[in-house]
């Protein structure tokens, strides 16, 4: 017979940490990283998975943390936006944002930040096309659209070259 | 607060198909990529007492092709099936709809099964396997059924699957020679109204219109010129809501019903010649 649990173990990896914890089974994920990891950089606003502010990484695939139960992190990868820089050096995708100007309050930019990883790690060399038809699950109030795509592609350019000079 | 929003309930993670089903009642639903149901336990809207985890239940995912038909297992994530190979070789009007779901994040833990059983009238997929003939097997504790995905679908959020039933895959019978189209109509994370259109090799066309009304409504013609869009879109039954009036929406289904004739034409045409 199988058991039924209000409460569960995870053990998860979140931007290279590991965590092991008991959570109720209800608890979000995004819950579980804001208030028992502290990692409040990603932020909250539907609750329905249609705005994207949410979005974090579980084993390299874009998930909206207010509805995904941190007990289906287990035994997986989370990356989340505190994952993106290494030290003080701004992951491409972060550079890109800021010398494209792509944010403005910034609320929205944790998760643009992370559905436009997603699409990089797959798609290193995407068409302006793919950007906007990946990106349209995600809503900005105050930029607009047209500067986010253009750092998210311009992001890919830069990664390229990167790699072309054997960075 | 955040933490609080979702009701208090227990989590089932069973291994195998029987175990799974055995769990299934009124209150023990099952549960997997949890963009429906946890919306609307979100809501308010459903409180069960506990959720049966389908994700680490063997043999429910996968895609395999036997006499002659395809069968998508009901774990299937909507990312899964647009990029399956055997999918994009054998039925690529289903990756093609299955490409456009929801948003990527919906797509990458949204599964087949789920979308099915939850009976969003606005759906992409089930307009699609209306179309194409598809049925599901559900799996009880005494037996297993199959049923059409037309009959399946009984209303708005309402499927003919008991509470203790679970469905295991989707079968979709594939023909080499048909030739379809789907289109819709979308301003928001669903579509207003969305219309599949068939066209087999012998002439005889099926055309399937959703996401208008409750359930996706499927037609059948001799020939494609037919199909009269005025017609078809007198016998939708619409539901008013923040996408339109009744009347706008039979105005949409005219227009795409329209559409899709044309596309299918330009489809065929392309196809005969040398």
């Amino acid at each position: 017979m199988t058991t039924m649990h209000t409460e569960r173990t995870v053990d998860v990896n979140v931007n290279g940490a590991h965590h092991t914890r008991t959570v109720p089974v209800r608890q979000t994920l995004a819950a579980f990283l804001r208030d028992d990891l502290g990692l409040t950089g990603t932020k909250l606003s539907c609750g329905f998975q249609v705005c994207g502010v949410c979005t974090v990484l579980v084993d390299g695939r874009p998930v909206s943390a207010c509805t995904y139960l941190a007990v289906d992190a287990d035994a997986s990868t989370v990356t989340t936006v505190e994952g993106l820089a290494e030290g003080e050096r701004l992951h491409p995708l972060q550079e890109a944002f800021v010398d494209g100007f792509a944010l403005q309050c910034g609320f929205c930019t944790p998760g643009f930040l992370m559905m436009a990883k997603a699409l990089l790690d797959s798609c290193p060399d995407p068409s302006r096309e793919q950007v906007v038809e990946h990106l349209e699950g995600n809503i900005c109030r105050c930029t607009g659209y047209e500067p986010i795509v253009d750092a998210v592609l311009a992001a890919a350019r830069s990664a390229r070259g990167a790699e072309a000079v054997g960075e | 607060m955040w933490p609080e929003v979702l009701p208090t309930f227990a989590l089932a993670r069973p291994s195998t198909v029987d175990e799974a089903v055995d769990l299934l009642s009124d209150d023990h639903v099952p549960y997997c990529g949890g963009t429906e149901l946890l919306l609307a336990m979100r809501a308010g809207l459903l409180r069960p007492e506990a959720l049966v985890d389908l994700k680490r239940v063997d043999g429910l995912g996968g895609v395999a092709t036997a006499e002659g038909r395809v069968t998508i297992g009901a774990v299937s994530t909507h990312a899964e099936i647009a990029t399956d190979t055997t999918i994009r070789g054998s039925l690529p009007l289903v990756a093609e709809v299955e490409r456009g779901v929801g948003n990527a994040r919906v797509r990458a833990q949204g599964s087949i099964g789920g979308n099915l059983c939850f009976a969003e009238p606005k759906s992409d997929v089930t307009t699609v396997l209306v179309a194409l003939g598809a049925s599901v097997s559900l799996r009880s504790p005494t037996g297993e059924r199959e049923v059409t995905v037309e009959d399946f679908l009984a209303g708005a959020y309402w499927t003919v699957r008991e509470p203790d039933e679970l469905l295991v895959g989707v079968h979709v019978p594939v023909h080499r020679d048909r030739r379809g189209v789907y289109l819709r109509y979308q301003t928001m994370e669903r579509p207003t109204a969305n219309v599949a259109l068939l066209a087999e090799p012998a002439g005889q066309v099926r055309l399937v219109v959703g996401a208008v009304g409750e359930v996706p409504v499927a037609r059948s013609y001799q020939d494609l010129d037919d199909v009269d869009a005025d017609d078809v879109a007198r016998s939708v039954d619409p539901i008013p809501d923040l996408t339109g009036s009744i009347e706008y929406k039979r105005h949409i289904t005219a227009v795409y019903v329209r559409r899709a004739v044309d596309r299918l034409r330009a489809v065929l045409g392309t196809k005969t010649q040398p």
